[in-house]
């Protein structure tokens, strides 16, 4: 914003977080459905759909307002976001094969 | 049975999250560790995936207002995240007992602090008329960002180590050192909360310390939670659910205290 109020890259941001939340919540509910009636891991697999989902939610966020970023011509902010995409990338990378 | 109590634990969290704006992980892991047997690690990594829930749902409400700074938290993320995913790996490294005593140790500061400040933490409405549905927020331009990208870096390592937001750093960094309106202080630290907390819970979900059945109650308990919270938020005297909240954080305080002490059940 600072000073500058845009609306549209408001919404675009937002619609990320929305869409990304709102199916998050159904294919949970979805995956708590299905153990009520189904046996065996396919619950358990909605659930982590679900669940992978909503950790990539604020990832795409990120992804959606560098293009926009880029796309505006404003590369600092471009290349800020890029950086931020690519810490997550190393924190999914820090994790790997631990346990 | 114990997916009802889960959804209904993430309703209660999500509600007096959107109440009192203090956020659903920091009363959610110790409820986890201590009644539900869960470690502290896992309880700590399944509840990031109900803090970046309600962030999502409510940033994007946020966002619909235009209240929120994407550049300036754009800019704080770098040092957020970073923080964030750096203090999660370590984590790794910490044993149950040090993780349970500063969780004790947050959640009777945090206590303390919602006390000293006789029970107010959310910001008054800045006295912002409305234009043709539009918040008018006064001009501004952020600055030390020396110093807010130092104190991120501090919240984002708070969260990856305690599973929380981070907002009681932020907030106030924002407001007070870098000029920023405390509305958009408010909306655009909630809005780096859920980048902060998927920066953690990507490590948390590679060691395995996300325990997807219980993470997926508590997401739709949270989510319902925070929806009507959200609505109710307007017509309920805030004060008392924060009276409420610092009671019930002071309990999950002592009890982690006494379960430390006696190492373990």
């Amino acid at each position: 914003m600072n000073q500058v109020r845009e609306p549209a890259f408001d919404r675009a941001v937002g619609r990320v977080l929305r869409v990304g939340a709102f199916a998050c919540f159904f294919i949970m509910v979805g995956g708590l459905g299905a153990g009520l009636f189904l046996s065996g891991h396919i619950p358990a697999d909605i659930e982590r759909v679900g669940v992978l989902l909503i950790i990539a939610t604020p990832v795409v966020r990120v992804v959606v307002a560098c293009f926009l970023f880029f796309r505006e011509k404003d590369y600092r902010h471009g290349w800020i976001s890029l950086g931020v995409f690519l810490i997550l990338m190393m924190g999914a990378l820090f994790g790997m094969g631990e346990h | 049975m114990v997916t009802v109590l889960l959804l209904v634990l993430g309703f209660f969290a999500g509600l007096l999250g959107a109440l009192t704006g203090i956020g659903g992980g920091v009363l959610l892991t110790p409820i986890l560790a201590l009644h539900f047997g869960i470690p502290i690690r896992e309880a700590i990594g399944t509840s990031l995936v109900a803090v970046i829930t309600t962030s999502a749902a409510s940033s994007s409400v946020h966002l619909q207002r235009h209240t929120t700074d994407i550049r300036l938290g754009m800019t704080l993320e770098l040092a957020t995240s970073l923080g964030a995913a750096v203090m999660a790996y370590l984590v790794g490294y910490f044993n149950r007992g040090v993780l349970e005593g500063l969780f004790a140790a947050f959640l009777l500061y945090s206590s303390i602090m919602i006390l000293s400040k006789g029970g107010k933490v959310k910001p008054e409405d800045e006295s912002s008329p409305a234009v043709n549905g539009d918040l008018v927020i006064p001009p501004y331009e952020p600055k030390r960002y020396p110093l807010g990208l130092g104190a991120s870096l501090v919240a984002g390592a708070m969260s990856g180590l305690l599973g929380i937001g981070g907002g009681p750093i932020k907030v106030p960094v924002m407001f007070i050192f870098m000029s920023v309106p405390l509305m958009v202080a408010t909306a655009t630290s909630n809005f780096m909360i859920g980048v902060t907390a998927a920066a953690s819970a990507m490590v948390y979900y590679r060691r395995g310390d996300i325990l997807v059945q219980i993470a997926a109650p508590l997401a739709v308990g949270v989510f319902v939670g925070s929806l009507l919270g959200a609505r109710l938020a307007p017509r309920i005297h805030t004060r008392v659910v924060m009276y409420l909240l610092v009671g019930v954080m002071l309990y999950l305080a002592a009890h982690l205290t006494f379960h430390l002490l006696r190492g373990g059940v």
